[in-house]
């Protein structure tokens, strides 16, 4: 706790809070949606925010990389065409993210910097704050101690929010994080040694109720480095994969694009469009040749991504941040803990 | 870079065809200035985009040693080639690039060249031939071998002959199957290994071609005991961003967009995915 600061704030000045930063920028929360569904939406009034709730299928990673994501204006201009970059819309706030798909926030931005960076990309985080909130019990499906991307953050957060009861901890991550309590110092006392003891105890706690079976990264992260899983292991895996895409639109993570033209008044726009390596057409050629045709290449395909040493050491961490939404969307069995246990035993349970 | 998406504004200078299917454009930017500050290297791609229908990458088949235009080689064959080949000069097109990493002149210089082409692949060598043909003195022996399946398919017709006829190259051209008139050579590639002399001990070796040409040249060359890191070759993936962003080019952990396309086959035989 030493390079963090931390205030704690009374649950009753909360909304008020939360209003006043609505100001500040688009506030986007985690919402009660049709049929039981939690959504992060923008909000208008605080009172529509949740505070306890279950991770959301849809991660907030729509809000630096939407679905559909406007780059290039191309209007016609006389007998040509002028082109120009799409502006981003400005501050924006994204609120009760949970641990996992900050550190997913954190990942997305390592993988746009490095070698040539997306500075468009860049400018988009650099104008989104993060506001944390620490998860005191695991989901149902969450492995995130396995990433270190949860439940509790040590950093990648702009402001970290931990409950309490009655007042909550609000650490402070960064500069960003900070700037959202300017104004609020009627609000805002220092946290006292006692706050800092209790979350450590809700900490160690919610670490203490995650189940036995959770994900060991380290053998399989040896095995597909090295190429050494068989193939045949890999097409049984993929023996159930419907080829939806869905583990790879819902992951966190997961930022493979495709680049389209959208037809509009005057011209186009071009468009960065989510796309998924689980597709067949991801790596057709014009030719029409497809190195990766089979199921199992592509299934091979994205958990290389995920765990080799290859992309470890050249993102500086794995592509998993244990938030489990792979495992409930799969119609199969093809998630990150059953295939990292399949490569670990050498046999698929299927 | 500023944006890594915007393309700038190019337009279409003249064309040419090489074969039924397949033709060469001109292409010089909208702005003139900045074909000047437009430097590429031979190997090196750019993403073309017909407005409207979207962009894809094509080497760039020009020498940077020629900087009046640019110039692409486009097989027909998809939505948007189908669009290149309805464009006619004075019409605009976008430009993004240069991408990838291109061939590394200063490790041919004083080296013997051998280019062995096939089909369509003879583009991205053309841009290298060129460079070296420019600076011819700084090159030791330079061998041009090019296969394509039948003569009509063969492109570049005219610098085929024209390099056939320059004392200080040699270049010898195949095809799989004759035609009337074809007084040529007829078989695949290799067929020419034998008439030609291969130094394998000072020689870099260029190869180019569809992914099965390449795979039985080399397969030849390392036989004929050319080692694995003097045998350069291109690969292609299917691409979209050409900036190492939208993962659709990589083999493992390399993308053929920003780590290649060129690659020695030392280095193709190390990649694990």
């Amino acid at each position: 706790m030493t390079a963090v600061s931390a205030v704690t704030i009374a649950t009753r000045d909360l909304l008020a809070w939360v209003k006043r930063i609505g100001t500040r920028g688009r506030l986007i929360a985690p919402t009660p949606g049709p049929g039981g569904d939690v959504l992060y939406t923008a909000v208008s009034s605080p009172e529509e925010i949740l505070w306890d709730f279950e991770n959301p299928l849809a991660p907030p990673k729509q809000f630096l990389l939407p679905q559909t994501d406007p780059l290039v204006h191309i209007r016609r201009n006389g007998k040509g065409v002028a082109v120009a970059s799409v502006p981003w819309p400005g501050r924006q706030i994204l609120f009760n993210v949970r641990s996992c798909d900050v550190k997913a926030f954190a990942y997305l931005r390592k993988a746009q910097a490095r070698d040539l960076s997306d500075e468009g990309y860049l400018a988009r985080d650099d104008q989104t704050v993060l506001v944390s909130l620490a998860c005191t019990r695991p989901c149902p499906l969450g492995f995130c101690l396995c990433c270190d991307a949860g439940p509790f953050l040590k950093d990648g957060y702009d402001l970290q929010l931990t409950p309490l009861g009655g007042r909550m901890l609000v650490e402070i991550g960064s500069a960003k994080g900070g700037e959202l309590l300017e104004g609020g110092e009627d609000w805002f006392r220092p946290a006292a040694p006692e706050d800092l003891e209790r979350r450590k105890a809700l900490e160690a706690d919610a670490r203490r109720h995650f189940g036995a079976e959770t994900c060991h990264f380290g053998s399989a992260m040896r095995r597909v480095s090295t190429g050494r899983v068989p193939a045949a292991l890999w097409d049984k895996m993929a023996d159930w994969c419907l080829e939806c895409g869905g583990c790879t639109l819902i992951c966190p993570t997961c930022y493979c694009f495709s680049v389209r033209d959208r037809a509009e008044d005057g011209g186009w726009t071009r468009c960065r469009i989510w796309d998924s390596c689980q597709y067949p057409a991801f790596t057709l050629e014009a030719s029409g040749h497809n190195p990766r045709e089979h199921r199992g290449k592509r299934v091979q395909r994205r958990f290389f991504h995920k765990v080799s040493a290859q992309y470890y050491q050249r993102d500086g961490d794995l592509g998993c941040v244990g938030c489990g939404r792979c495992i409930k969307t799969c119609l199969g069995t093809t998630d990150m803990p059953a295939v990292v246990a399949a490569i670990r035993k050498g046999e698929w349970h299927g | 870079m500023a944006d890594l998406f915007l393309p700038r504004v190019a337009t279409v200078l003249s064309q040419r065809d090489e074969t039924p299917d397949t033709r060469t454009y001109r292409l010089g930017f909208r702005d003139g200035a900045g074909q000047d500050g437009f430097g590429f290297k031979p190997g090196q791609f750019v993403e073309l985009s017909v407005f409207g229908i979207g962009e894809a990458p094509f080497c760039l088949a020009s020498s940077p040693t020629r900087r009046d235009a640019l110039e692409v080689t486009v097989r027909r064959t998809g939505e948007l080639t189908d669009a290149l080949h309805a464009l006619a000069p004075g019409d605009e097109v976008g430009l993004r690039g240069p991408c990838g990493n291109g061939f590394d002149l200063d490790a041919a210089e004083g080296k013997d060249l051998l280019f062995v082409g096939g089909g369509i692949g003879l583009p991205p060598l053309r841009g290298l031939i060129w460079n070296v043909l420019d600076q011819r003195a700084r090159y030791g022996r330079v061998t041009i071998l090019y296969g394509a399946r039948t003569p009509t398919d063969l492109v570049y017709k005219d610098e085929l002959k024209a390099w056939a006829a320059r004392d200080d190259v040699q270049c010898l051209v195949t095809v799989d199957r004759a035609e009337p008139g074809w007084e040529g050579t007829v078989g695949m590639v290799p067929v020419l290994f034998d008439r030609t002399e291969l130094r394998p001990a000072t020689t870099l070796v260029y190869v180019c071609g569809p992914p099965v040409m390449i795979s039985f040249v080399i397969q030849d060359l390392l036989m004929r005991g050319f080692g694995e890191e003097r045998v350069i070759s291109t690969l292609e993936r299917m691409m979209q961003c050409g900036v190492g962003k939208c993962n659709h080019c990589c083999i493992g952990h390399r993308y053929v967009c920003r780590d290649g396309p060129v690659f020695s086959y030392r280095e193709i035989r190390s990649m694990v995915e």
